[in-house]
């Protein structure tokens, strides 16, 4: 009977609990939405690491990373590879050769990490070679009589191999896309025109449409304009083992795009036999080791159990190598709490007040219950009661239209085109994908629960201090 | 059967300003089922007294006995559940629920006391059949006239069978045919569930139904006249 009388209370006043319930309905909706977005956003950042760039576990000889010294290298002959790849968990393995060195084209040089890779092997660890831009070549599929690099999409323009151009195939591509034909009318002034760099494509667009245009579609022009220089060349520049200086000229395999441009502008990738060529490298020594294992939860485990094999090595896994990425999958739960935490408080605080009204307005109706017998924990139920049911219509309403956009919203992603600059510079794709899991759902369960109880202390409380002779006398 | 006693009850309100002796020094006896009438003019601490009984006031000293069980050696939680099984209450602005029908109302003290379903249906039925709202169990207070409305609240305040029914100027807002008709429920389930009735009035139908009639003046009992 209470928790009837209860519900019956919450529609005795429809418009005031349709405004609370309406709050918190928008509360929840946009926490969940908020929350799925960075979650989504966290989640690819975290798979674009693990797939493309670091894998699970890294092995270097004792002290590489510290004092990078290409001298410090393991060896076939020490079975290291079998050994440590017939542990369980291990779901791959492969050797990689490292050297430091330089860059450059006819304008440009750059820094870089030279990483020497068994393309066929590097494919049961990594994705890498699913990211190679159309039309920029491939991942060491092709025969070549020349060494081929394979580099990343900042490094191609830091390096000035790509080039902008509007011509017709790109004119059509936009209007497909439904760029407006006044837009496309402007663009065709410079049609044919070939811009070097980035900045001097950018400067002449910006010239050409209006702020509000390129707004809109200044990303989408640059993505279509922007293509690479076939069968581009450039020099690595390395010393070699026995600290000579080595240049030698490359074709450009492929260009990869993995929407981090610190990882983009550094890391250039060829194939091992080359690598060890050049530099002078024993084609059975090698740098690093990486492992991919099969059960996240693994990780520490799995770490450890090589640290004791092997003490001789430096062994890293991915929490150690991006302690960042650890960080927001250790505590993203904790975080996603205290945000939909903060935004029950504020919600709180407008269910204590409608709760408060309904105190003082039934304060007659009060006195009568308690005089009639009713105990103060059933007074106390009551109006908790009540302020739950408010909370949890609300929240329950939140959830199902937090959850309908969530996945409206990952069916295509919602891609913030014009940030792409500024997000990849810090690894995280500007095309984001939200998701969330059920567990979520009922930990706002929980927290929508615990609101409604804290908002109605209060109220409750002033309800049991009621004298019932007084209260039964009131207008 | 006496059900209820009052012995050498005061009620002092003893404020900053102002020292009102609202109850003077009474002592009175109820017994089982009887039709009592507690009259005078207003500020003489009827409606004090009938606080007093209820339990929902506290004696400034004296005892009132209730079914052999002094009410100020109850706690406060002890005291909502004598209430609960021993008196109705009848109030003069009716206090229906008013998001409840006129079942639930009634049911809700036996719901209280955890009756079954059965009990409770057996129990709303008869009550609301003898108070002549048997085709009106359905309807919320909203759609009852003040005279329904009253008489739902009397069989509310009879359902879980209390010792006695307390009530507060019952016909207060009611109008003169309204008044009699609840009356006449009220003296025919006093007389057929054998329950004490115990009415605070100005209404001289009231005074003229009533077995017996207490007077009260300055918050003292002045006549206690007692009819055959």
């Amino acid at each position: 009977m209470i928790w009837k009388t209860a519900w019956k209370n919450v529609w005795r006043n429809r418009i005031r609990s349709l405004v609370v319930i309406a709050s918190v309905t928008v509360g929840i909706f946009a926490g969940i939405f908020a929350v799925a977005f960075m979650n989504g956003m966290i989640a690819q950042r975290f798979d674009a690491a693990i797939d493309e760039e670091i894998s699970h576990i890294q092995i270097t000889g004792k002290d590489y990373v510290l004092n990078n010294d290409p001298q410090i290298m393991m060896s076939r002959e020490d079975n290291i590879i079998p050994s440590i790849g017939s542990l369980s968990g291990i779901s791959g393995i492969v050797q990689r050769t490292l050297v430091t060195g330089m860059a450059g084209t006819a304008s440009k040089n750059a820094g870089v990490q030279i990483v020497g890779i068994a393309p066929e092997k590097e494919k049961e660890i990594f994705t890498l070679h699913k990211t190679i831009i159309p039309g920029t070549g491939d991942y060491f599929e092709r025969e070549s009589k020349f060494d081929l690099a394979l580099i990343g999409q900042d490094l191609a323009k830091e390096l000035n191999i790509i080039r902008f151009v509007i011509d017709s195939a790109v004119l059509i591509k936009l209007e497909n896309q439904k760029v407006p034909a006044e837009i496309l009318t402007k663009l065709s002034v410079i049609s044919g025109k070939r811009f070097p760099n980035e900045k001097k494509f950018t400067s002449v667009v910006t010239s050409l449409l209006s702020k509000s245009e390129l707004r809109e579609y200044g990303q989408l022009i640059k993505k279509e304009a922007w293509s690479f220089r076939e069968n581009s060349r450039m020099t690595l520049t390395f010393l070699d083992m026995d600290n000579n200086q080595v240049s030698s000229v490359f074709r450009i395999a492929g260009v990869y795009d993995i929407k981090n441009a610190m990882f983009e502008q550094v890391q250039v990738f060829v194939r091992n036999d080359v690598l060890c060529r050049l530099a002078g490298i024993d084609e059975n020594s090698f740098h690093q080791l990486v492992i991919r294992i099969n059960d996240l939860n693994q990780t520490v485990a799995i770490t450890d159990e090589i640290r004791s094999g092997w003490p001789g090595l430096d062994v890293r896994n991915w929490k150690e190598l991006q302690p960042d990425l650890a960080m927001m999958t250790d505590y993203v739960h904790q975080i996603y709490g205290l945000f939909m935490g903060i935004i029950l408080a504020a919600l709180a605080f407008g269910i204590i007040n409608t709760m408060l009204m309904v105190v003082l307005e039934r304060t007659r109706e009060l006195g009568m219950l308690t005089a009639i017998g009713m105990n103060k924990r059933r007074v106390f139920s009551m109006i908790m009661l009540e302020s739950v049911f408010l909370s949890l219509i609300g929240g329950v309403v939140g959830m199902i239209f937090g959850w309908l956009s969530v996945l409206l919203s990952a069916k295509n992603g919602i891609n913030f085109a014009q940030y792409a600059e500024g997000m990849e510079a810090f690894g995280y794709s500007a095309h984001i994908f939200p998701e969330i899991t059920f567990s979520f759902f009922i930990l706002i369960t929980i927290l929508i629960i615990i609101t409604g109880i804290a908002s109605s202390v209060y109220p409750a409380l002033k309800a049991l201090r009621l004298d019932p002779a007084e209260a039964i006398r009131t207008e | 059967m006496k059900v209820l006693e009052l012995k050498n009850v005061n009620k002092i309100y003893d404020g900053s300003e102002v020292h009102v002796h609202a109850v003077n020094n009474v002592t009175l006896e109820f017994q089982e089922a009887e039709f009592a009438a507690i009259v005078g003019p207003s500020g003489s601490g009827k409606t004090t007294l009938l606080n007093l009984i209820g339990g929902l006031d506290m004696p400034t000293s004296g005892k009132i006995i209730i079914d052999g069980s002094d009410l100020s050696g109850l706690k406060s939680s002890q005291l909502i559940d004598f209430r609960m099984r021993n008196i109705g209450f009848v109030f003069q602005a009716y206090n229906l629920i008013p998001v409840l029908t006129a079942k639930e109302n009634v049911e809700f003290i036996m719901n209280l006391q955890k009756w079954s379903r059965k009990e409770r249906d057996e129990r709303t039925f008869e009550l609301l059949k003898a108070v002549g709202l048997g085709d009106r169990m359905n309807s919320r207070p909203s759609k009852l006239s003040g005279g329904q409305q009253q008489r739902v609240a009397v069989a509310r305040a009879l359902a879980s069978r209390p010792k006695f029914v307390l009530a507060d100027e019952p016909t207060a807002n009611l109008d003169s045919k309204s008044a009699t008709t609840l009356l006449e429920i009220m003296e025919k389930l006093n007389h057929e569930e054998k329950i004490t009735f115990i009415f605070s009035t100005h209404d001289a139908r009231v005074v003229k139904m009533a077995h017996r009639v207490i007077t009260l003046e300055d918050g003292s009992v002045v006549s206690d006249d007692i009819r055959e």
